[in-house]
């Protein structure tokens, strides 16, 4: 290290020498010993401007806040412990952890500062409220749901297994099985619109199967009995949002919804069918290269039938899900009808 | 004692040089930081800015209270607020570095949102890292710093909080920023 009476020669150099141009620089590095010399030829050379511009301030908030896995291993939510993290979502987190019984449970945690927003809590208090009213053997089940010192939480049954994102994205899936799939899934949406709740939000990464074979519909978090839906556009303004969005929800929101129209039963069946069409097809019907693309797609794009990109699609079935993604929600068949055409394919032996 | 008595007479216990005082100081100030940032971040939403000063001005009067702000308390308090900021902000920086490592299990998707704040915690680790190197060698320089970019503190804050002359800190913090700036990058021969 610079000794301190090198340390002041620097300093008292250094600003002399930094306004000058640098030819008229080596007069004055030229009277001084080696070692001051060395440490100003390298600070000359450094570049001041690369220095941080704004003060970290908002990283700070934002580490506070987006810091994912706030809670470790053993910390008390209620009468559950927490175990470890699942996964982090845009309202909150999942974590595994275990009932007084020891028990596993998934735990859904609204973070703190969200619950700041009375959006937040509402809809975070709507899914907590729609999923407890529904019981279905397809429908996750609620055990409990309340308030801690960490925020809201729902504890959920434990489901081990894949999301559908995960099985879609793992390749082809025999018929047999997809049919199977279609029927406990459309049982599931036809159970919560007979109850009056849509779930409004029906995509693959919302679908367990569980090791049993049997599927699990999750997430009510935009369930609501009535009223207008609302497109919610992260607003935050950086990158990268509206394409993780997409590839999110809005792949899987129908054209009326797009339009600003309410919301219906229709409307999940039309999230079903593109779905399906994506475990039957292999693709999704209306993947695109860009956002604007995809809108694009949603609104104007003739879909080809699934049988087109792949055999062995019951004639009945292929149609089915065409008229569950038509533009008109009119057309589409009810999710009780969708149910009934499954049930009645995969009856047979 | 009410908290904020307790916040001003350990504020001048400091100032008279009473080392223990800025012991008890500092878990103070650095909750209160956290609760105001926590709030700012809220809302940021509406649109918002996060102003670091306006943050501790506003810790500095919940801790204090308005009728106790004098001007050398206020001096005294924003010293030790820039140094919980520092913490704070390195501590969780460092915390969101090592989360990213994790476990393997949990599949965690990293989108550019998250990426640009990954790389701005790696940075502020590093200013951090250096910055203890500078305070080997030029102390007040690491304070001139630390008040600058942690705490957001303008030239003259500064100045005034340290008790040294407007241009003393505009020079410190020129070379400052060059030290740091050659520390971190490496030198390029």
């Amino acid at each position: 290290m610079i000794q301190p009476a090198d340390w002041e020669k620097v300093e008292e150099l250094f600003h002399e020498a930094i306004d000058l141009p640098v030819h008229q620089r080596e007069a004055l590095l030229a009277s001084t010993s080696a070692a001051v010399r060395a440490e100003l030829e390298s600070l000359l050379k450094a570049d001041e401007k690369a220095f941080f511009a704004e003060p970290p301030v908002h990283l700070a908030a934002d580490l506070l806040e987006r810091q994912p896995g706030a809670l470790a291993a053993g910390q008390r939510i209620g009468k559950y412990e927490i175990e470890s993290l699942i996964t982090v979502g845009g309202m909150g987190e999942v974590y595994l952890a275990r009932d007084p019984s020891g028990g596993p449970i998934a735990l859904k945690i609204l973070r703190r500062h969200l619950v700041a927003s009375p959006q937040a809590v509402d809809r975070f208090e709507t899914e907590a409220r729609a999923a407890s009213a529904l019981h279905h053997p397809n429908i996750v089940t609620v055990c409990e749901s309340g308030e801690s010192a960490a925020g809201l939480f729902i504890a959920m049954e434990w489901i081990d297994g894949p999301t559908f994102r995960e099985l879609i994205d793992a390749g082809a899936v025999d018929t047999a099985q997809a049919i199977d799939w279609g029927g406990q899934a459309a049982g599931a949406v036809a159970a919560a619109h007979a109850a009056g709740i849509l779930h409004r939000d029906i995509k693959p990464a919302n679908i367990i199967l569980g090791k049993d074979g049997v599927l699990k519909i999750l997430d009510f978090g935009l369930a609501r009995l009535a009223g207008p839906v609302r497109l919610e556009v992260n607003s935050s303004g950086a990158s990268g949002t509206i394409s993780g969005t997409l590839s999110g929800t809005l792949l899987y929101m129908s054209p009326e919804l797009f339009r600003g129209e309410l919301a219906s039963t229709a409307s999940d069946v039309y999230s079903l069918g593109t779905l399906l069409y994506e475990l039957w097809a292999g693709r999704h019907p209306f993947a695109a290269e860009t956002p604007l693309a995809v809108f694009e797609a949603i609104e104007c794009r003739v879909v080809a039938a699934p049988s087109t990109l792949r055999a062995g699609i019951p004639a009945e079935i292929d149609g089915l899900i065409l008229r569950m993604l038509d533009r008109d929600p009119g057309v589409r068949p009810s999710a009780s009808k969708v149910c009934e055409v499954f049930s009645r394919f995969s009856a047979k032996p | 004692m009410n908290p904020q008595g307790e916040v001003t007479s350990l504020l001048a216990a400091w100032g008279k040089g009473d080392q223990n005082a800025l012991n008890e100081l500092m878990p103070l100030v650095y909750k209160e930081l956290h609760r105001i940032a926590r709030r700012a971040w809220v809302g940021q939403d509406q649109g918002n800015t996060l102003q670091p000063t306006a943050l501790l001005n506003e810790a500095y009067l919940k801790l204090a209270g308005a009728e106790n702000a004098s001007y050398e308390n206020r001096c005294h308090f924003f010293a030790v607020a820039c140094t919980a900021m520092r913490q704070i902000l390195v501590n969780h920086a460092k915390s969101r570095l090592a989360g990213k490592r994790g476990s393997g299990q949990v599949k965690l998707s990293i989108d550019d949102v998250q990426l640009a704040v990954h790389q701005e915690a790696a940075q502020v680790v590093a200013l951090h890292e250096a910055l203890e190197r500078l305070e080997a060698v030029d102390s007040r320089k690491s304070r001139v710093i630390e008040m600058r970019y942690f705490g957001g503190l303008s030239i003259e804050e500064t100045a005034e909080a340290l008790g040294i002359s407007v241009i003393t800190v505009n020079r410190d913090w020129r070379l400052a920023r060059t030290w740091l700036m050659r520390e971190i990058n490496g030198e390029e021969s």
